[in-house]
């Protein structure tokens, strides 16, 4: 029975890896293969199915002039877009979340959990809805079709997941933490930066991760916002897309796509075994 | 050091609401500053809310609340300098033992000099010396409440020491010691202590005064002597003393007398201004004494059981279909069937609608 049990484990477990790896296996050959390589049946393994070469890998880096793709500003753009509209969110959402955590705030029939609601209704709604309120909105500052515009964009769209996982975290932080520091002699603001907010890096760390995946990942309104000026990484990577598909830049573009979010959750995953996102306080 | 008085202090948590329910009912209470008191009560019974509002945690409804008769209602919690200790242990996991302990002398920008000194001097009354450099959230439960005493014994400068069940988390053995450590910060610091518990013993041999509350109130203020031998109410005879005081349903019968079961007893107390015919008679199990003979002052019970408990024996007996405990010494014989038992006077209160005559 317990040998069974154990042959099971590690069957589901492998199945289960096959799938995850096996898509990523696939890319990393295929961006090592050329025109004929794709073209001519399938194969698998390079120097015994197919000679490889570093053409899809060239491409990224050249410019269309030369034939190239040159997804290296759309990548500098995704990454400073992320990471500004991720900060700011967090920094905005941790202080919003504090607030919903510990203040009572009463308007009307309003209370603190109506606002945190309210945040989060912001995700409900399907992205297609907000896009034309946005285009509207960032076309009238003249925001369309830049950075600035995207980060703004974006943090509306990453608050509500930062003050929905820091609300939570700080419900759970004890409150005795806070009046522990005002008793010591903290004003409140004190009592959050010197105490609490050291003591919640690792739900800031959680959010974090959650709000540069999301930003990371979204294409569609990156799509809808940019024309010439500004391309964002998805972007570039679906224009890459013509009437031949040039399937080893395609796949060389979404492996440098999904490194970053693969270093992020290396990074996270080492401070996760450590058991520092968890029972932090007492 | 301050004399703490509370004036009229009240306090509900929804005052707006018609039926206001008082979680704290109104009361005045002065506490002498270097005193060494407990509050002493049930779960529930107003204990925290009122540690809160002298902290500044909680903002009382009605009253007013005077260290060395000023104001500081409305001052804010660091404006009292006033330190607490909680139920559970509270430390600040990212800092270090040592960082803990001077955190409250760090925010109050004291001479790094002095720093230094107060933490060395608190690390070494509890024991903490070699821990200092560890980080906190790597402490054991009881090491960690450790150093929340610590933080709250660092400043010698303030109003009152105010401590919510510090204890519970910790071992017995190290209870009692820390039990006694306290006690002696107190007479070397002359700091005002006050040490909320529900557990009588720990109130008994730590506080001067000792403070009862029941549903929001307080109900008696003494001595552990004062509330031993002269329970003001039923309520304090239950809570006070293991096993609770004894207590019987008795008719006046004169001027000094009840009677219940066909027994008269004498008491010492004067029954003469008594509207009630019904009473009630306490006495507690230490001081009712088993004789050979029946004569003044004693009934006939049946023995129902008798308990070894160590130190003393537990003898449960009934009379007139009430149960009397008796505590008597471990070599003392006691018959298994009837036995006398005498009520001396002086240790029988009389209760007139649960309160003490």
């Amino acid at each position: 029975m317990g040998l069974l049990y154990t042959c099971l484990k590690y069957l589901v477990v492998s199945l289960w890896s096959i799938f995850v790896i096996a898509p990523f296996l696939w890319a990393i050959s295929t961006s090592f293969k050329d025109f004929q390589s794709v073209t001519n049946g399938a194969t698998y393994i390079p120097w015994v199915d197919f000679e490889p070469t570093l053409e899809g890998w060239r491409a990224l880096w050249k410019s269309p002039a030369k034939g190239g793709v040159d997804i290296v500003e759309p990548f500098f753009n995704s990454i400073f877009v992320t990471c500004a509209g991720s900060l700011i969110s967090i920094l905005l959402g941790t202080l919003a979340a504090y607030a919903l955590s510990r203040f009572t705030f009463k308007a009307g029939f309003i209370r603190n959990s109506d606002i945190t609601f309210f945040f989060i209704s912001q995700r409900i709604m399907p992205p297609v809805v907000l896009a034309i309120p946005f285009f509207i909105m960032l076309g009238k500052f003249a925001l369309l079709d830049t950075l600035l515009g995207l980060i703004v964009v974006y943090i509306v769209l990453l608050m509500p997941i930062a003050v929905w996982i820091m609300v939570d975290f700080f419900n759970k932080v004890p409150r005795e933490i806070d009046e522990t520091a005002l008793i010591d002699g903290c004003n409140p603001y004190q009592a959050f930066y010197k105490v609490v907010l050291p003591n919640s890096i690792p739900g800031i760390i959680v959010a974090g991760m959650f709000c540069l995946i999301f930003g990371w990942t979204d294409f569609f309104f990156s799509f809808i916002l940019t024309f010439t000026e500004v391309q964002l990484l998805p972007v570039a990577i679906v224009a890459l897309n013509s009437s031949i598909t040039p399937w080893w830049s395609l796949s060389a573009a979404a492996l440098v796509s999904v490194a970053p979010l693969i270093a992020v959750a290396f990074v996270v995953e080492r401070y996760l075994s450590k058991g520092n996102l968890s029972g932090a306080l007492k | 050091m301050a004399k703490i008085e509370l004036q009229n202090i009240a306090h509900s948590y929804n005052p707006q609401a018609a039926d206001k329910a008082y979680a704290l009912n109104p009361f005045n209470m002065t506490w002498v500053d270097g005193g060494r008191y407990a509050i002493l009560g049930p779960s529930g019974c107003g204990k925290t809310t009122m540690l809160n509002i002298m902290s500044g945690i909680v903002q009382p409804s009605e009253g007013k609340l005077l260290f060395n008769d000023v104001d500081v209602t409305k001052l804010s919690t660091s404006e009292r300098n006033i330190a607490q200790v909680f139920q559970f242990p509270v430390i600040y996991g990212t800092m270090s033992v040592e960082q803990n302990l001077a955190f409250p002398l760090v925010c109050r920008n004291f001479e790094k000099a002095v720093i230094v000194a107060k933490v060395q001097e608190v690390a070494g009354a509890l024991s903490l010396e070699g821990l200092l450099k560890k980080s906190a959230s790597k402490l054991t439960a009881d090491q960690k409440q450790l150093i929340s005493l610590g933080r709250g014994l660092v400043r010698d400068d303030v109003a009152a020491v105010l401590m919510d069940e510090p204890l519970t988390v910790i071992d017995p053995d190290l209870k009692f010691r820390l039990r006694r450590q306290l006690k002696e910060i107190n007479q070397k610091y002359r700091s005002t202590l006050i040490y909320v518990t529900h557990d009588q013993n720990e109130a008994m041999t730590f506080a001067e005064n000792i403070i009862v509350m029941d549903a929001g109130s307080i109900v008696q203020v003494g001595s552990p002597s004062e509330l031993f031998e002269r329970p003001k109410t039923t309520f304090v005879g239950y809570f006070i003393g293991a096993p609770a005081m004894n207590f019987f349903e008795c008719k006046l019968e004169g001027s000094h007398n009840v009677s219940f079961g066909g027994a008269s007893i004498i008491t010492e107390t004067d029954l003469s201004k008594t509207g009630e015919a019904t009473l009630k008679l306490g006495i507690r199990s230490e001081y009712i004494r088993i004789v050979e003979t029946a004569g003044i002052n004693t009934i006939k019970a049946q023995v129902q059981r008798v308990e070894d408990l160590g130190t003393h024996k537990l003898v449960s007996a009934i009379f007139d279909n009430q149960n009397v405990k008796i505590k008597v010494k471990r070599d003392q014989e006691v018959p298994l069937d009837s036995v006398s038992l005498e009520f001396p006077a002086r240790h029988c209160c009389v209760y007139e609608k649960e309160q003490l005559i």
